[in-house]
């Protein structure tokens, strides 16, 4: 016995909408790509020419990234990196929580910490370098303070955005057995999230790490200002062995954070 | 005691969900609330605790006078009244003994309560709690690793940690099968005989409500109906409360076997 085919529904055609945006995602790249003067026969042009920087490739300085200098400089990143992140996790658990419903029953100042939020999520991680170099000087510190900021806005972003999302029935519960505020949103809310909050500070450690092999080409310490060095210098062979070195780091990061924040959430 | 009088819940939209209610609870009663999906069952129980607010008339829990307390006196009052979810509403991700001890909390201190460090007589009462409803071998276990009947029993464990005069219980056992909805019914009932505990249940089956109710409570549109022994409780009774004629799915044994 031959089943006959089973006849579809008619087929829904695509949305104009979605047509009408394709045919815009092209022609707006296309007009890009010809306001910067952009082309494919001048890139191959360019990479074919002989080319100072490329060459130091070819003689990396492996020395480089065990000198004594580059060393304190790596040192001196991965501190950024983890007190940055530490300071500005610290202080996005509560702020998280007060520019949340269920964690600030007050409308005014709850959209008051939204937006100043998102104002200091607005401003990039490389500009703020730049302000705090120009208030407290060249350094370790405006960096530490720029990633501070930056930190802050992130998980705070990221974490009041999972507790929009939250189970309400333990919130009823803490109230209606008499316990404070503070003390509901410590049992009732807190371990809900506990575990996102703590991938998003992991997230936001690799972010930091990465930023800060650049915020020091604005002078704000680590290893960037070391990369600033000798990029100044022309010394591209040093160069290329400290950014090898920084790859190395970050890719090892890298891979243990995602390793524990897949196993936290 | 509980005294309603002459009170009413009207809430924003318009929906008149108590009216004129005039009702005495005695201590130590254990009490069964019966009505129709959307009668006002839920409102009378949450106006006692001050979870929904009074619109007009009075409210005297314990000498409480709930229409007129400050968030202060609020707490002190939730403090004394224990509340069980047909939810369960528990805290999933952490312990049972964590869950349970949320019902200590209006003694605990609030740095103690923000390092997670509760006093070792809080954790006392919490074990001893739990071991009223025969669960204190899951003290450590993650409250999602339970059953519904077990995650239920926590719920009571953690209204019973408050040590409390009065435990309201919202449709406790509306999620679970009938075998554990009688072994929850059970743990209520015997709370409220062991620790002379007023007990006030909604519940939407009838063969339940004469099971246990010493007294039944029977609301229709936010008005009492009836209010009666559970032995004077017949069919007829039920039949008036509902207006309308029995039907399978009030009663959990018929339902049950639908
Ligand atoms: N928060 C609320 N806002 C508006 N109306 C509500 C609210 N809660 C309940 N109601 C209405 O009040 C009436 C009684 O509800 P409820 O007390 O929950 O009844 P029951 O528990 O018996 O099902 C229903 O008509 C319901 O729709
Ligand atoms: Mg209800």
């Amino acid at each position: 016995m031959s089943e006959s085919p089973l006849r579809l529904p008619p087929k829904p055609k695509p949305s104009p909408w979605a047509i009408a945006l394709s045919i815009g995602m092209v022609v707006f790249t296309v007009v890009c790509a010809r306001t910067v003067g952009f082309s494919f026969s001048g890139l191959i042009e360019d990479l074919g020419r002989s080319n100072p920087v490329a060459q130091g490739l070819l003689e990396i300085s492996w020395g480089e990234m065990f000198s004594e200098r580059s060393r304190r400089a790596f040192l001196e990143t991965l501190q950024m990196a983890v007190l940055g992140t530490t300071a500005g996790a610290a202080v996005s658990l509560p702020i998280a929580l007060w520019s949340t419903e269920v964690g600030n029953p007050y409308r005014i100042p709850r959209i008051l910490l939204r937006s100043f939020n998102n104002v200091v999520r607005a401003i990039p991680d490389l500009l703020w370098a730049g302000l705090f170099v120009l208030g407290v000087g060249i350094g370790a510190l405006p960096g530490l303070l720029a990633l501070f900021f930056f930190s802050m806005a992130v998980i705070v972003k990221l974490t009041a955005d999972t507790l929009d999302g939250i189970d309400m029935g333990p919130i009823e519960a803490a109230k209606a057995s008499g316990a404070s505020h503070t003390q509901m949103l410590r049992t009732a809310v807190v371990p809900q999230i506990l575990p996102a909050y703590s991938s998003y500070v992991l997230y936001d450690f690799e972010l930091n790490l990465r930023a800060s092999a650049v915020l020091g080409l604005v002078g704000a310490g680590g290893i960037g200002q070391r990369l600033d060095f000798f990029r100044n210098r022309g010394d591209w062979g040093k160069l290329w062995g400290l950014v090898l070195m920084f790859f190395l780091v970050v890719v090892v990061v890298e891979w243990l954070s995602v390793r524990i924040r897949r196993r936290l959430v | 005691m509980i005294r309603f009088d002459k009170a009413n819940v009207t809430y924003k939209g318009g929906v008149s969900a108590m009216k004129d209610l005039d009702l005495e609870i005695g201590d130590g009663e254990f009490v069964v609330i019966v009505g129709l999906s959307g009668a006002g069952k839920s409102t009378l129980i949450r106006a006692i605790n001050g979870l929904v607010p009074l619109t007009s008339g009075g409210l005297n829990v314990n000498g409480h006078d709930v229409p007129n307390l400050n968030a202060k006196g609020r707490r002190e009052l939730r403090s004394e009244v224990g509340m069980i979810f047909q939810g369960f509403n528990l805290v999933d991700r952490t312990t049972v003994l964590n869950n349970v001890l949320m019902g200590r909390l209006h003694q605990v201190p609030l740095w103690r309560t923000l390092i997670g460090k509760y006093p070792e007589e809080d954790i006392q009462i919490a074990a001893k709690a739990l071991d009223r409803v025969e669960i204190l071998d899951r003290a450590y276990v993650r409250a999602t690793n339970l059953s519904g009947g077990q995650r239920q029993r926590v719920g009571i464990a953690r209204a019973l940690a408050q040590e409390p005069k009065i435990v309201l219980a919202d449709e406790p056992v509306a999620s679970l099968d009938p075998p554990t909805s009688h072994v929850v019914m059970k743990y209520l009932q015997q709370i409220s005989r062991d620790l002379g505990i007023t007990t006030i249940v909604n519940l939407h089956f009838l063969d339940l409500a004469t099971a246990y109710a010493d007294r039944i409570i029977g609301l229709r549109d936010g008005e009492l109906v009836f209010d009666g022994p559970g032995s004077d409780a017949d069919e007829q009774t039920f039949r008036d409360i509902y207006g309308r004629s029995l039907t399978a799915d009030d009663t959990m044994a018929k339902q049950a076997a639908l």
